[in-house]
């Protein structure tokens, strides 16, 4: 009962806290979504080329070459005569390729010698490199035709030059590229865990030794042990309230960008994020468990910001492991809180199918660091040294 | 009813080698207090900064435990029985320690609930002692600008919440103007009265002669003389407590050198 006071009081206590709202309804839910989330999805569109769209190339010359230009023409590319200036054009990026048609291209053609053509880049421009990937894609379909056009006027069959025929068989369920997304996720989620329950915590706790208002606190007939459990759940509340409106955010900012843009079968759909949020729950109670029992240990605020801020490092350090180390999910890293959950979740958006063992010792192995931190937590309010 | 009986806690001092022997090690807040605070009493704790009120009174409040001696309040052990000890017991730290984001009403009624009184108890307690202390103009206000004499206010009420039979304050008069002083005073007047016994800490002489029925005067971690004014006036041989106080202090330290 006690324990529901003191629950409730630091709540309400905390909402009054700018700072401590800011970061548990904003940054975690709303900023680092779109930071992250939003940069990603830019940098993929950047990568993926649409060949359906239709685009303008300037072209100087292009009377000289107009099967080529036709053949531009049914390749969803425009063309258009370039400006007088053209490299002073493509630096300033008013164009961003042009395609130079030089003198001798009919004649080399004509010959059945290699026809020179000159492309007018600016590779330290991103739009302008993405642009040539897609006009050198359709001019290299152009080539082999007319490699083959050549070989077949000769009497050869094109096919005696294609001495391998390679075929990739992808087997797994998304590339690399989906990979890098699906653990963005855990990393998001774990991210607006620390700092939904960050400040509450350490108000609740270091705060309140450092205002002075422990000593008067404890001399109330309830045991030491209900303060402590009531600031934990206070913290469970915040870092709960944090996830599950980064879950929400989450949803609505991959429903807005289409994912086919990332090549494949990434699932950020209702179900997907719903289940990714269940897997990732029990570190709501991890986490508040290592945030409380931390700044349980601090005499003051900024001591507690600094222990935490190192503390930090724990839940990202999976998130670059699996980006140095290939971990393959086992029952061994399934029974590790934090790196379990960051290869359920890689699972889960990938749409694999996940062993219900894998997720029961994920649990267990999260609940039992919990205990055990909360143990310590309770220890650490039981000791004299806490009211100096 | 306060019953201290030779007190002693030591704590360790920080900074020394583990090696030291243990008299090094480990340093004395309090030696040996012991001493009486009567119901219907003012009883003064007077001593000089760094003399152990404050640890004895965190003795008394449960919060460390001695190391050895007793102390009893209104009949319960501070050592064994601490619930029933904090349930009789309201206890002021020196510093008001109150939430600044709370308004004075809601720091109060969190130490009610706290205490197991229902929300319709709390309410009509807390509104009790807002009208009893005065606090009515900032009852509703956020602790956050408080002037020292609310903040003491604020603090007294959530020590009274619970209606204790014993009150400890701690040094409740720092900081606070000559008025918010006077009526402070008041107040412990009218508690002691009501019958609380109330035992007020303070390195402050012309207070605690103006206002204690009985005085401990503590130096050093030691109650070198526990009676009233007059007495202590007498025994010491001087006018006034600041004198006595200094004679008492000085044959304390003689008795050591001896």
């Amino acid at each position: 009962m006690n324990l529901f006071i003191v629950m409730f009081k630091e709540i309400v206590d905390n909402l009054r806290d700018r700072q401590t709202v800011f970061y548990a309804l904003l940054f975690g839910p709303v900023l680092l979504p779109l930071l992250i989330g939003g940069s990603l999805v830019a940098s993929f569109k950047q990568m993926t080329i649409d060949f359906d769209a239709v685009t303008t190339l300037r072209v100087v010359n292009a009377d000289k070459a107009p099967t080529l230009m036709e053949f531009l023409y049914s390749n969803n590319i425009d063309t258009k005569a370039a400006p007088d200036d053209v490299e002073k054009s493509v630096r300033s990026g008013e164009s961003l390729v042009v395609l130079e048609i030089t003198d001798d291209y009919g004649e080399a053609l004509r010959n059945g010698s290699p026809a020179p053509l000159t492309l007018h880049v600016n590779n330290a421009d991103k739009d302008s490199a993405k642009a040539t990937r897609r006009i050198n894609a359709v001019l290299n379909v152009y080539e082999q035709t007319l490699g083959s056009l050549r070989l077949q006027h000769r009497g050869i069959d094109p096919t005696t030059f294609d001495s391998l025929n390679i075929i990739e068989n992808d087997v797994s369920n998304e590339g690399a590229n989906g990979q890098l997304l699906a653990s963005i996720l855990p990393f998001l989620f774990i991210m607006s865990m620390v700092m939904g329950g960050f400040y509450l915590a350490i108000d609740t706790t270091a705060g309140e030794r450092e205002r002075q208002s422990l000593e008067p606190l404890l001399s109330l007939p309830l045991s030491r042990t209900s303060v402590v459990m009531g600031k934990y759940l206070a913290t469970v509340c915040f870092v709960l309230l944090s996830s599950t409106l980064t879950a929400l955010s989450i949803y609505i900012l991959f429903k807005l960008f289409p994912l086919e843009i990332m090549g494949g079968q990434v699932r950020f759909d209702g179900p997907s994020v719903a289940r990714a949020f269940f897997l990732v729950s029990p570190l709501i109670l991890l986490i508040s468990a290592m945030l409380i029992s931390v700044s349980a240990i601090t005499r003051s605020t900024k001591q507690a910001q600094t222990y935490l801020g190192v503390l930090m490092v724990i839940p990202m350090a999976p998130f670059f492991l699996l980006q140095y180390l290939n971990i393959r999910a086992s029952l061994g890293s399934m029974s590790l809180p934090m790196l379990s959950q960051y290869q359920l979740l890689e699972s889960a958006v990938l749409g694999d199918t996940i062993p219900w063992l894998h997720i029961a010792l994920s649990v267990a192995g999260t609940l039992a660091a919990t205990a055990i931190l909360l143990i310590l937590a309770a220890r650490l309010y039981q000791r004299e040294k806490l009211l100096d | 009813m306060i019953v201290a009986n030779q007190l002693h806690k030591s704590f360790k001092r920080l900074g020394v080698s583990r090696r030291a022997p243990k008299s090094e090690q480990y340093i004395a807040a309090v030696k040996s207090v012991s001493f009486t605070a009567l119901d219907g009493c003012i009883t003064g704790l007077l001593g000089p900064n760094g003399a152990g009120k404050s640890t004895t009174l965190r003795m008394l409040a449960t919060l460390i435990k001695p190391e050895s001696g007793n102390a009893m309040i209104d009949g319960h052990d501070v050592a064994t029985q601490v619930l029933q000890v904090r349930k009789h017991l309201g206890f002021m730290p020196h510093n008001a320690g109150i939430y600044p984001r709370l308004t004075a009403r809601e720091n109060v009624h969190y130490y009610a609930r706290l205490c197991g009184l229902t929300r319709k108890q709390s309410q009509q307690r807390t509104g009790e002692l807002i009208e009893q202390l005065t606090m009515l103009k900032f009852a509703d206000r956020r602790a956050t600008g408080f002037s020292q004499g609310q903040k003491t206010k604020v603090a007294l009420a959530r020590a009274l919440v619970h209606r204790p039979q014993t009150l400890m304050l701690d040094e409740p008069t720092n900081g606070l103007d000559v008025m918010a002083t006077r009526g402070l005073r008041e107040i412990i007047r009218q508690l002691a009265a009501e019958g609380h016994c109330i035992l007020f800490s303070s390195h402050i002489m012309q207070e605690v002669a103006a206002l204690c029925d009985h005085i401990a005067i503590i130096s050093d971690g030691t109650v070198v003389m526990e009676d009233n004014l007059n007495e202590i006036l007498k025994r010491t041989g001087q006018n006034d407590l600041e004198d006595a106080f200094v004679q008492a202090a000085q044959s304390l330290s003689h008795g050591v050198d001896e």
